[in-house]
């Protein structure tokens, strides 16, 4: 969807906010809000916690720090998934008849679990549609739902560089849907083609980009 | 009666605006800990894990072991997954690893403008200005305005190169080795390699050199 997250190419958005000595967390909510999407993510009940950040109002979605971000679209998705209710989270209480569950994700579990490397690509075999060198399109779409095609290159001619392999499309994929698996490439755009002439003549700006984002030049 | 809107919309900001994000977690945590839904002792390891054991001493491993050996650059190159394994770093968000060299003509930065894809295994959570809205916005069309801003000033005639981390794809940036460390040990090279550096906003300095 078009919406605020997908910034790229935005100007006045504010500072940078830079600190020198910044800790991981700066309070200790932070890090048991990260911790919790873990462990409540382990459940099962759904694929990525961005699809619901991406909804997050636009100007409330400015106004809130990263981990208010988590924070939010987690109480969501808790809520969607039915693991709790509204009322039990506004509450702070669990309703007296609910079973009580077992958690998906053990300390000892969790001692391993984010140093395992999950494995993303998919060891299927299909014919790659575009080859490194080509000239390539991002297609001009605007769907309403989760995409990882972002705006700035909607429309802008760029190179295919490299075949990432192949990979699920996380337009269906987090959604449950097909997961329509498919070659990534990553994809060289010249700041000019991006950005104008203005833009200096050397630069440029690499995207992965799935391969129904593309088409030939 | 006419309808109070204005109450309404006092009403709903008060539903789009929350509590104190700090009371609302601590109350999420309570209650999915009552539910059963999660244990609080893996919380507890998770917290650990990511202001412990991940970040950017890892990442500087790396590099430092790419500047004094050349074939584990190239393995580097070519499959940064595999190459950080072979020093012991594995995990999310580090499961497909791209790391794009510096050269004295190239210079490479990272950044992620959908989100905050950042390569945890090497440098540990990102910072807050790389998730910053700033950041995310303007690197990809004014990527030198933000080095300048950051410190770094770079030569009209470098190619400056964003990656941006939209997809599955994470990115490490190997910086050049300053000159005059040709005598250290991997150790001592290592300790010079920053954060920022590796993210692409920032040089490596040699020991000594002032910022």
């Amino acid at each position: 969807m078009n919406g605020v997250h997908d910034m790229g190419g935005m100007q006045g958005l504010g500072d940078l906010h830079y600190e020198r000595e910044e800790p991981m967390f700066h309070a200790r909510w932070e890090g048991r809000v990260h911790a919790l999407w873990h462990a409540v993510g382990a459940h099962g009940k759904w694929r990525g916690i961005r699809t619901k950040m991406e909804l997050i109002p636009a100007a409330d979605y400015l106004r809130m720090s990263y981990y208010e971000r988590w924070l939010t679209a987690l109480t969501e998705r808790i809520v969607e998934s039915g693991l709790a209710t509204r009322d039990e989270i506004e509450t702070g209480r669990a309703e007296p008849i609910a079973p009580r569950a077992t958690p998906a994700l053990s300390a000892a579990a969790a001692r391993e679990a984010p140093l395992r490397p999950p494995r993303t690509e998919l060891a299927v075999q299909i014919p790659a549609r575009f080859l490194p060198g080509q000239p390539v399109r991002a297609r001009n779409r605007h769907p309403t739902t989760h995409t990882r095609l972002p705006r700035y290159t909607r429309g802008r001619v760029g190179v295919v560089e490299r075949d990432r392999g192949v990979f699920a499309l996380p337009d269906t994929r987090v959604y449950f849907l097909d997961p329509k698996p498919q070659h990534v490439y990553l994809v060289r755009f010249t700041a000019r083609e991006l950005w104008g002439d203005e833009a200096p003549a050397r630069d440029a700006v690499y995207v992965d980009l799935w391969e129904d984002y593309l088409e030939l030049a | 009666m006419t309808p109070d809107f204005n109450a309404q919309d006092r009403d709903h900001d008060h539903q789009a605006v929350p509590s104190d994000p700090a009371l609302r977690a601590k109350a999420l945590e309570s209650l999915l800990v009552e539910k059963g839904l999660v244990d609080p002792a893996a919380l507890d390891v998770l917290v650990d894990t990511f202001e412990n054991k991940v970040g950017p001493r890892n990442g500087a491993r790396v590099v430092a072991r790419a500047w004094i050996d050349t074939a584990y650059k190239q393995r580097l190159l070519e499959d940064g997954t595999a190459a950080m394994a072979e020093l012991g770093f594995t995990g999310e968000q580090g499961e497909k690893l791209t790391v794009v060299e510096n050269t004295p003509t190239v210079h490479n930065m990272i950044v992620c403008t959908l989100c905050s894809c950042y390569p945890w295994p090497l440098l540990g959570l990102p910072p807050t200005w790389y998730k910053s809205n700033a950041y995310r916005s303007r690197t990809v069309v004014d990527p030198r305005g933000v080095l300048r801003e950051l410190g770094l000033a770079v030569a009209d005639d470098i190619e400056v190169r964003v990656w941006d981390s939209t997809a599955e794809s994470r990115y490490l940036v190997l910086p050049e080795r300053p000159v005059g460390t040709e005598s250290l040990t991997e150790n001592e090279l290592a300790e010079l390699v920053t954060r920022d550096a590796m993210i692409g906003v920032a040089r490596v300095r040699a020991s000594g050199d002032p910022a």
